[in-house]
């Protein structure tokens, strides 16, 4: 989110998602959104039934590609090119917003500058797509009145994930299209409450609402509230935990409702770090393969059996309830962090989810209105919601950007940290599917879930099937420089020669033994998007 | 049929409460969080029976389970293993508020269950119990049940059927357990007088002029039977469903399911039947990963040539009984409307 | 509720009582219900299948490969394809499994009586196809008979004891055939409408009976066509995902058909009114 933040000054979806079926012209990029987010896609032909047009910017074929008026079948990893390519266009095309960025951005001077010493035919043979056909989606872009862009983890699990999505927001302010309905700049969020999570600080360096911990006046604030000193120094990152724990100074974990053994990249290195542990506490509804290593284990409760809220994509924060009290042994998120607390000698005396809401608006301004009692009966508030009496945001930056004016950050292409070569000769792109969720904790629980998708399958096109002598249902050894595993072939064109696709939601074929730790700079989002591998028939 | 009654609406909850104490009652209850859903009513008083919005849920659950165990198996040793009947202990049962739609889709259900093979489960739970319907004066928003040809009003497959005429219900019969309910609390029914019947057919006339979705069913069955729909309308469908199964389950006529076992230890399981879709590519998926279906192009084409072609053959009906639910719930676009007006009017 | 109703999805746990290796793939089940009384009055037609049940992998249907008239024992043949035939093969003597049924329309039977009969298979195809042959065999067929079969290589052929003795007979003539040759193997390699292209058939009077993988039905449908089959007088089976196999799961629909009640024989004439993907090129 690091990107959204430093151009826009909030990291997170500037729409309302049912403002994408009132838009004209809709950009996906990085996101498959019709599998991972078919609530987004549902909207999105919505507005393309009423004369939408859609442009795709993904290296497969995927289901939405082949619906788009537009679909740009870019090389993985080249969306800096491609998107710098089409701003290019706009400018030489007059179809710039001047008045927007003199108004309300700063520092388009410096992208400027930036995009006339692009060579165009350079820049479309970095991202292997033609030309005019990239003149043709900046066109389709640049003319609308009212313009979305949605992209995903395809544009974020990238070494430059910072500057692809700072790309993106350059395009967005370089024509106007945001700080209006209908109109804007759309991170879809890849897991239900991410936002929430990333709302209340479950990141390093801030505490809710993003007040930065090491700023003296927010830190404060929260000492008074919590009675307590807190560390100026911003904490590690997941990475950073997960891969070495800062070289072993990292002595216990507390991990809630996480698999890292199975999504983050790397696996052997991510076990090792835990082994290495002098304590591991994991909290999880199943025994996941991270809860296995584990010391103790704490049987968490379902959403079935909490009440509290989850907050989305569009910033909207909703009520759960409870349906029945948890199972077993198991107990609520808040119920166990609160008796864990009190026995390390910190009392959190909170009768109910609602007193801890309170706080909440208490201490992180945009849940500042946001009480049970108001979410109880609606369909939520998006924030920023200062107070009781204020409605909530259905769309960011109304009047003016949150950190003031728009800034432009030029970006230029930098390539995935590993490419195909003679040794690994393809590029292994991850993703997910539609039917299984994550690592597949919840989702492979389900007999109907697993039937319809029970297994990994690594899709590859027909042509380097051939090659290798592969038929669909063939078994494929598939090993980067980092691991290998056994995988089933399932020969596709939905895939470009030299491209092959997978999931990681199943633990029998971890694929995260193959991905590469490089990550982002800013962000430490690591690049699971693409590494090289070189596959043979088992 | 010529003997119609009057039931004051004063009256209705008084009703309701005799043949509570000998029927377990299903009526349409609007819970806290304002939706309206068939379900148990536990106590008569403590509940809001809406009848003024179209139930979300059909009664397809109460008869055939979204899950349902049809009896448990043990093998305890390799030599040994058998199967126990699980008691079905539904309780007789007195539906109340009954739309045509939901009344004629049970009458097409017992077809499903009960003609080529007499299901068990679902005969238990159809035995011993009391329909009570109600007729539509107002079609909701996406009804189309003139098209189907089972509504506003229907005239069989109840026990008893109410018309709304403002401060009370005209009452027809259509079995003898309708006829003996009334015998048996004659004190709630006064006989309808020749008004009240042009009442009823006053309200039926005007409940025919007021459907807001224009659908060309016939038309589509024709084209369907003629072979006459073009491939790009299951192209387009296909690619645009999202694979929820959405429609399979709140449709009140979809009742394929599948059976498996659902291991509970490591010598003892239980076989379980669960609602399934024809919409799932593993619907027709065989071992050896063989699929007699093409999926991306043709996913959906049998749920429609299932309920507008092949059911039309055999019983000369559709299996759709335009209660409009599959276009609320489909988030793909792909409901059975969307099929009509696009195989009729070319619209995508 | 009557106890039979009760039965409709409930099997009877059966026991093995010998398993033969028919080839790496192939497992010939030879069953006998636990029940004896109910052993006794088992009955079932040459085409029909039954549902098997093996613990904890649910159920799956498979066609009978044995004859009516050898009673007391009922023969399965099961070629490993998913997690129950998985477990299946894995099964020893003595071992209990469960089945229900028979379910299914059976082949015509009583058509093929005054007539030549032609059968052709390929691979497991050749189970249900032997059911019809030993009970013609064994009912007394007269006019001849001719068993045309294809395997994979000489090592996957199936069904070498039954293949031996339908040689033997003077009304039968048996000829096989492999994809692939094996040293030691001096039989026809090729397709089995390579070897039915040798035959001499009297298509007016002669029934065709079919089963195995779709590429050779389609092949072998061409060349009787050619040869002036009438639709009506041939037959083949279908094969389908089924969960109830009594008609009301509609898992194994083709079109308004549905194969465990309206099949799994139909003939050529009646798949043509379908539309049967293994038919379209």
């Amino acid at each position: 989110m690091a990107g959204l933040a430093t151009t826009f000054g909030s990291g997170a979806m500037t729409n309302s998602i049912n403002e994408i079926e009132n838009a004209q012209v809709i950009l996906v990029i990085g996101s498959n959104t019709s599998e991972a987010h078919p609530q987004v896609a549902r909207r999105m032909f919505t507005a393309m039934d009423r004369g939408a047009r859609l442009i795709v910017i993904d290296p497969r074929r995927t289901l939405l590609a082949r619906r788009a008026d537009i679909h740009l079948a870019i090389r993985p990893g080249t969306d800096i090119p491609l998107l710098n390519a089409m701003m290019r266009v706009i400018l030489d095309e007059n179809l710039a917003d001047d008045l927007f960025i003199e108004m309300r951005t700063e520092n388009f001077y410096g992208l400027r500058d930036m995009l006339f010493r692009l060579d165009l035919e350079e820049a479309a043979g970095i991202c292997g797509v033609d030309l005019a056909r990239i003149r043709a989606a900046a066109q389709l872009y640049g003319r609308a009145q009212k313009a979305v862009i949605c992209y995903c983890l395809g544009i974020t699990q990238h070494v430059c994930g910072t500057s692809n999505v700072q790309s993106i927001a350059n395009l967005a302010m370089m024509t106007g299209n945001v700080e209006k309905e209908d109109t804007g700049v759309d991170p879809l969020r890849g897991q239900n409450n991410v936002q929430g999570a990333c709302d209340m600080g479950a990141l390093p360096n801030v505490f809710p609402s993003y007040q930065q911990v090491d700023n003296d006046d927010y830190r404060e604030k929260f000492e008074r509230a919590w009675n307590v000193s807190l560390p100026p120094k911003p904490g590690l990152t997941l990475m950073q935990m997960t891969h070495g724990g800062k070289d072993g100074q990292l002595k216990a974990m507390f991990i809630m409702g996480e698999n890292p053994v199975l999504s983050d990249p790397v696996i052997s290195k991510v076990e090792e770090t835990l082994d290495n542990l002098e304590f591991l506490l994991v909290a999880d509804i199943f025994l996941t393969e991270t809860a296995r290593r584990a010391h103790v284990v704490l049987p968490a409760a379902s959403f079935a059996e909490k009440t509290g809220t989850f907050t989305n994509s569009e910033r909207r924060v909703q009520m759960v309830r409870q349906v029945i009290p948890p199972l077993g042994q198991s107990r609520t998120d808040a119920d166990i962090i609160m008796d864990l607390s009190a026995r390390l000698g910190y009392v959190m005396d909170y009768e109910s989810p609602a007193e801890i809401m309170e706080e909440i608006a208490m201490l992180a301004p945009i849940y500042g209105g946001m009480h049970h009692d108001r979410l109880e009966n609606s369909w939520g508030l998006q924030w920023p919601c200062w107070d009781r009496e204020h409605d909530g945001t259905p769309f960011l930056h109304k009047y003016y950007f949150t950190r003031g004016r728009g800034r432009f950050v030029p970006a230029v292409h930098e390539p995935p940290a590993e490419l195909p070569d003679d040794d690994y000769p393809f590029l292994l792109i991850t993703g997910r599917i539609y039917h299984q969720y994550h690592t597949g904790t919840m989702s492979r629980h389900s007999p109907l879930l697993s039937r319809e998708a029970g297994e990994a399958l690594l899709q590859l096109h027909p042509e380097d099937g051939r090659r290798l002598g592969l038929r669909s249902g063939d078994m494929v050894r598939m090993r980067s420089r980092r691991g290998e595993v056994q995988v089933k072939a399932q020969l596709t064109e939905t895939v470009k020669t030299g491209e092959v696709y997978t999931t990681f939601h199943f633990s029998e074929m971890p694929i995260n033994l193959l991905t590469i730790s490089a990550k982002d700079h800013f962000s430490q989002c690591p690049e699971y998007k693409v590494c090289a591998v070189h596959l043979e028939k088992v | 049929m010529t003997e119609k009654y009057i039931l004051k609406k004063d009256h209705l909850q008084p009703f309701l409460r005799k043949l509570k104490k000998s029927h377990q009652l299903v009526a349409p209850v609007q819970n806290r969080h304002g939706d309206t859903l068939f379900t148990e009513i536990d106590n008569l008083d403590k509940v809001h029976i809406d009848l003024d919005n179209q139930p979300q849920n059909s009664l397809k659950r109460f008869f055939f389970p979204q899950q349902e165990v049809l009896f448990t198996y043990h093998n305890p040793a390799r030599d040994s293993y058998y199967f126990e009947t699980v008691a079905d202990e539904s309780a007789p049962t007195l539906y109340f508020g009954v739309r045509p739609c939901d009344m004629s889709a049970l009458l097409y259900m017992d077809v499903v269950f009960l003609k080529n093979a007499r299901d068990p489960n679902y005969l238990h739970k159809r035995q011993n119990n009391i329909l009570v319907g109600l007729n539509c004066n107002e079609p909701f928003a996406n009804c189309f049940c003139n098209a189907t040809r089972n509504g506003p009003f229907i005239d069989f497959g109840f026990d008893l059927q109410l018309t709304d005429l403002g401060d009370r219900f005209l009452v027809e019969y259509d079995r003898s357990r309708g006829q003996e309910i009334i015998s048996s609390w004659r004190q709630f029914f006064a006989e309808a007088a020749e008004s009240d019947v042009k009442a009823q057919y006053q309200a039926f006339l005007e409940a025919r002029g007021k459907f807001r979705l224009q659908v060309h069913l016939d038309q589509a069955v024709k084209k369907l039977a003629e072979d006459e729909v073009p491939e790009s309308v299951w192209e387009e469908l296909s690619m645009r469903c999202q694979d929820c199964g959405g429609c399979a389950y709140i449709c009140p006529t979809c009742t394929c399911f599948t059976i498996r076992d659902q291991p509970i230890s490591d010598s003892d399981g239980e076989r379980v039947r669960a609602w399934d879709a024809c919409t799932f590519s593993g619907f027709t998926l065989m071992a050896g990963d063989h699929n007699p279906v093409d999926r991306q192009m043709r996913g959906i084409e049998k749920r429609f040539r299932h309920k507008l072609q092949f059911d039309v053959k055999k019983d000369n009906r559709p299996s759709c009984v335009g209660c409009g639910r599959c276009v609320n719930i489909c988030f793909g676009g792909t409901d059975i409307v969307r099929f009509i007006n696009m195989t009729c009017c070319g619209n995508i | 509720m009557p106890s039979q109703l009760l039965e409709l999805y409930l099997p009877k746990a059966a026991e093995i009582q010998e398993v033969i290796e028919e080839n790496s793939q192939i497992k010939t089940f030879v069953l006998a219900f636990v029940d004896p009384e109910y052993n006794d009055g088992f009955s079932y037609e040459p085409g029909q299948f039954l549902m098997v049940s093996v613990p904890h992998c649910g159920e799956a249907p498979i066609s009978i490969s044995s004859t009516p008239v050898n009673r007391g024992t009922v023969h399965l043949s099961v070629r490993r394809a998913g997690k129950l035939t998985e477990a299946m093969h894995d099964m020893h003597k003595g071992d209990v499994l469960a089945l229900r049924g028979p379910y299914g329309r059976p082949f015509p039977m009583a058509s093929l009586v005054g007539r030549d009969l032609l059968f052709v298979a390929g691979g497991i195809g050749l189970a249900p196809l032997r059911s019809v042959i030993n009970t013609c065999l064994a009912t007394g067929h007269e006019r001849s008979i001719t068993i045309l079969y294809g395997s994979r290589t000489p090592s996957d052929i199936a069904f070498k004891a039954d293949l031996q003795a339908w040689g033997q007979r003077d009304n039968v003539s048996c000829q096989l055939t492999v994809d692939r040759a094996e040293p030691g193997w001096d039989g026809a390699v090729g397709l089995v409408t390579a070897l039915l292209g040798h035959c001499t058939l009297a298509p007016h009077e002669t029934k065709a009976l079919l089963c195995g993988p779709p590429m050779m039905i389609r092949a072998v449908l061409g060349q009787l066509a050619d040869r002036g089959f009438a639709d009506q007088d041939i037959i083949t089976t279908m094969e389908r995902h089924m969960k109830c196999a009594v008609g009301i799961c509609r898992h194994c629909h083709m079109d308004d058909k549905l194969v465990c009640k309206d099949g799994p024989v139909f003939t050529l004439e009646e798949l043509k009114q379908l539309n049967v993907m293994e038919l379209q090129g």
